[in-house]
């Protein structure tokens, strides 16, 4: 470019750079790019120094200790001379409300996201996502706090009746709309139509009557129970549920987006109405993406903080019988938390070691769930790009 | 099946998708109305006389001839009350051994009652704590306390089938026949002369500090030491977010180091934030020596950490939702291509890269796990900028795990609770708001 421009160097001057300038230029723009590199994959480093970090000290405790106490024992006395420090409980705790905020969260969750990418129209949807991001905004202390001092001390003196109204409001509407199907699924095969109508009549009040029992038998043993503490397993699932939602309602939309509108309209084509269509092309189309957000949700329910450390009401048990949800638990996050302070002062002992043992449980658990998570959009968006 | 059935079916799966999304917006009413209806009420309330005095020996404001004006007011009333004291306190000592014995007991539980009523009686020795100095403060308060006087609280355990209830009995009724009997009508229809109270509207709550362990005063520490840690986290995670996202976005080959360096980034989002804490304790209190111990120059870098792919993912869509004309424009130009970066697209994308730092700005300020063990402490006065780097600070979200499940008086300090719940809430909020607006009128000005 200099030779050519040799003549007219004064004109053109923007555009003429000497060859010593052009290494230069070259050098700078590597070195840039380097830096750049440098930069990004400092979040590489981190993560690295995270796992070893952690991993640095949670190893003692295996060595002092071993894996079976750890694993198979739920004696929790890290105080005690000697300390027994079997965590299965406080794994059981961490699982159960994980487990009871995802029943919550999953179904109203994806019901949320086909709400929103295919039910409401655009101008609707507008004030529905800040909606979704304000949950999502709203800091985990004031969860945990509202918790404490608002749903705690409600489930203590009306729980039983707060349970009744909970059945009576959301099993309902689902006891009726079973009912009509039942009937109507019943009677499809008979062809004379007189007879038909008679049986379906028959069976729509047969099946209102047991679902009515049902409703009222279930909702009076429900009325009748006792809840002895609020801070307990259901409390906290409720709430981790909420905070679970967002990330479940956002992903699964941006799944169900991705599933293109053809397969949408030739379903609509076939004459489908639109909640078989959802059902049957559009959520198994999306259904690995859907997964996805699953998994992040419940990561996020599972590495929940304040809200089960405030709320829980922090007993390392396994609640009798096991699957019930009114008694107190204690969760791996809400022990690292509550038990640092008065460990750390003895760096060494396997008091210290064994938070660190927990939170590399922790760890390992979201960073598995997050790499299949992230394996699964990548599938999937090869797959609907392929078709 | 049927089409009327179909058609129920599809209707009532539209409903239950509308239903959900309406749960959401209920549960989001259900947890942020009573933190706004309550925490107002730390700023604005009913206070009595002894508010007004503790804030004019605590911090120095008021009107002094006013008050002691109100002082002396109220002190008329009392006057009567600590006479009845005395004269009972003489009948006591004519009365028969057992049956004075009897009466010691229920009136000492009178007296502490009219201690937590209206601070020290006279002859009482001045209370080491500040939170004994003053009677009750906040109207409300007052009405439980003179409830507290009037009725003794006694438990029904008859049934053991249900859990005992709790029942009421009159004071009046245990005092038959002595003269204290006219104490508790005489406190109960003169409680507005003897306390005052008076609507308050008390704007010290944000920028006083607290008095014995947030008793009284206000919650200035805590604000400030939330903007101290999430805007030292910002300062940290914005610039390396910024750069790390134009590296990605301009410069990374698809590839093995490249999915490795996303995966990377996706993990770091993913990790529980009580693990952040434990490493910002292993890395940079004991390993690095950043300080001593806690110090808000810890908590601010694990907090940087934490926010880091968030800040990389919201940069990374701004810059590619900057329209491919700009680029090619800036190109054709003659400019280099991080000439394009730095003048062109950065520019573009600035609006919604700060989107995206205010959103993490919020979530730095929010967050308590990571803190726990690396900055926050419980009881502090506020810190100079110059002791960033030494010493821990108080922090809101902090102060509300603190107050509300370790404080010794939980149940008592409610309102100073909520109060500070709701100013976390509103900086959270406020924040996110901003970043709504500010995407909205992004996306309208890139639609044209």
């Amino acid at each position: 470019m200099a030779g050519e421009s040799g003549g007219e160097s004064n004109r053109t001057n923007a555009f003429v750079v000497s060859a010593r300038k052009r290494t230069m230029q070259k050098v700078a723009k590597k070195a840039g790019e380097s830096l750049l590199f440098t930069v990004a994959s400092f979040v590489a480093v981190i993560v690295l120094f995270i796992f070893y970090f952690v991993a640095r000290d949670a190893v003692p405790f295996f060595q002092i200790r071993g894996f079976t106490e750890f694993f198979t024992s739920s004696n929790w006395y890290p105080a005690d001379d000697p300390g027994e420090f079997g965590a299965l409980a406080i794994i059981y705790g961490s699982l159960m409300v994980t487990l009871g905020s995802a029943l919550i969260a999953v179904p109203m969750g994806v019901a949320a996201a086909i709400c929103l990418s295919d039910i409401l129209p655009f101008s609707i949807r507008q004030y529905a996502k800040p909606i979704i991001e304000m949950l999502a905004a709203i800091p985990s202390v004031a969860f945990g706090f509202f918790a404490l001092v608002v749903l705690a001390p409600l489930l203590q003196n009306n729980g039983g009746p707060m349970l009744m109204w909970a059945w009576w409001i959301l099993v309902s509407p689902f006891m009726l709309l079973a009912v009509i199907v039942l009937s109507d699924l019943l009677t499809t095969k008979i062809i004379e139509p007189k007879r038909r109508q008679q049986l379906h009549i028959f069976l729509l009040i047969l099946f209102s009557f047991l679902s009515i029992f049902l409703l009222f038998k279930v909702g009076t043993v429900l009325y009748g129970i006792q809840i002895l503490t609020g801070t307990n397993a259901l409390n906290v699932s409720i709430i981790l549920s909420f905070m679970a939602l967002p990330t479940i309602v956002s992903v699964s939309e941006d799944a169900l987006q991705a599933v293109g509108r053809d397969i949408r309209e030739g379903s609509y084509a076939l004459g489908a109405t639109r909640a078989e269509t959802i059902l049957k092309t559009v959520l198994p189309a999306g259904s690995s993406g859907i997964l996805a957000a699953v998994i992040l949700g419940i990561m996020r329910a599972l590495g929940e903080t304040m809200v089960v450390w405030m709320a829980s009401g922090n007993s390392s048990q396994i609640p009798e019988p096991w699957f019930n949800y009114l008694q107190s638990i204690r969760t791996l996050t809400a022990t690292i938390a509550g038990d640092m302070g008065e460990a750390d002062q003895v760096t060494g002992s396997a008091r210290f070691h064994v938070l660190f043992a927990m939170g590399l449980l922790l760890l390992v658990i979201s960073f598995i769930s997050n790499l299949i998570s992230e394996r699964i959009v990548v599938r999937q968006r090869k797959i609907l790009s392929g078709q | 099946m049927n089409i009327g059935t179909r058609k129920i079916l599809d209707r009532s799966f539209t409903a239950v998708g509308i239903g959900s999304i309406v749960v959401m917006a209920i549960a989001l009413m259900i947890v942020v109305v009573p933190i706004i209806t309550n925490g107002i009420g730390a700023v604005f309330f009913t206070g009595t006389v002894e508010h007004r005095k503790m804030l004019f020996s605590e911090f120095k404001r008021g009107d002094s001839e006013n008050l002691s004006s109100e002082v002396a007011s109220s002190n008329r009333y009392r006057a009567k009350v600590y006479g009845m004291l005395t004269g009972f306190e003489a009948e006591l000592e004519t009365m028969a051994p057992e049956k004075k014995a009897e009466y010691q007991a229920k009136y000492s539980e009178v007296r502490a009652a009219l201690q937590a009523l209206l601070g020290p009686l006279p002859g009482d020795p001045e209370p080491m704590l500040t939170r004994f100095k003053y009677g009750q403060t906040r109207w409300e308060k007052a009405e439980e306390k003179l409830h507290d006087l009037l009725y003794e609280s006694k438990w029904d355990n008859s049934n053991p089938e249900v859990m005992a209830k709790e029942y009421f009995v009159s004071r009046a009724i245990g005092f038959q026949g002595t003269s204290l009997v006219k104490l508790f009508p005489y406190v109960k229809d003169n409680f507005e002369e003897i306390l005052l109270p008076e609507f308050t509207f008390y704007w010290g709550f944000i920028t006083d500090s607290s008095v014995d362990s947030h008793f009284f005063g206000g919650i200035w520490p805590e604000i400030q030491g939330t903007f101290f840690l999430a805007i030292g986290a910002m300062l940290f995670a914005f610039p390396l977010g910024v750069v790390a996202a134009v590296y990605f976005t301009e410069y990374a080959r698809p590839g093995f180091l490249n999915s490795m360096l996303r995966s990377a980034n996706s993990t770091l989002a993913g990790v529980p934030s009580i693990v952040f804490g434990m490493f910002g304790l292993a890395f940079f209190i004991n390993t690095l020596k950043v300080s001593e111990s806690k110090s808000v120059i810890a908590g601010a870098l694990t907090l940087a950490i934490m926010i880091l792919p968030t800040i990389i993912r919201a940069a990374e869509e701004a810059i590619l939702a900057v329209p491919k004309t700009y680029r090619e424009a800036s190109l054709s130009l003659g400019s280099t291509k991080w000439n394009t970066i730095a003048t062109v697209i950065l520019p573009a994308a600035l609006p919604g890269i700060i989107t995206g730092g205010i959103i993490s700005l919020g979530r730095a300020a929010g967050e308590t796990a990571p803190i726990i063990f690396t900055a926050a402490v419980s009881v502090g006065s506020a810190i100079g900028l110059a002791d960033v780097l030494t010493s821990p600070t108080p922090a809101l979200s902090w102060n509300i795990y603190n107050l509300a499940s370790e404080h010794e008086a939980a149940a008592q300090i409610r309102h100073v609770q909520y109060g500070m719940v709701l100013a976390l809430v509103s900086i959270v909020l406020m924040l996110n708001l901003s970043a709504i607006v500010l995407r909205a009128r992004i996306s309208k000005k890139l639609k044209g």
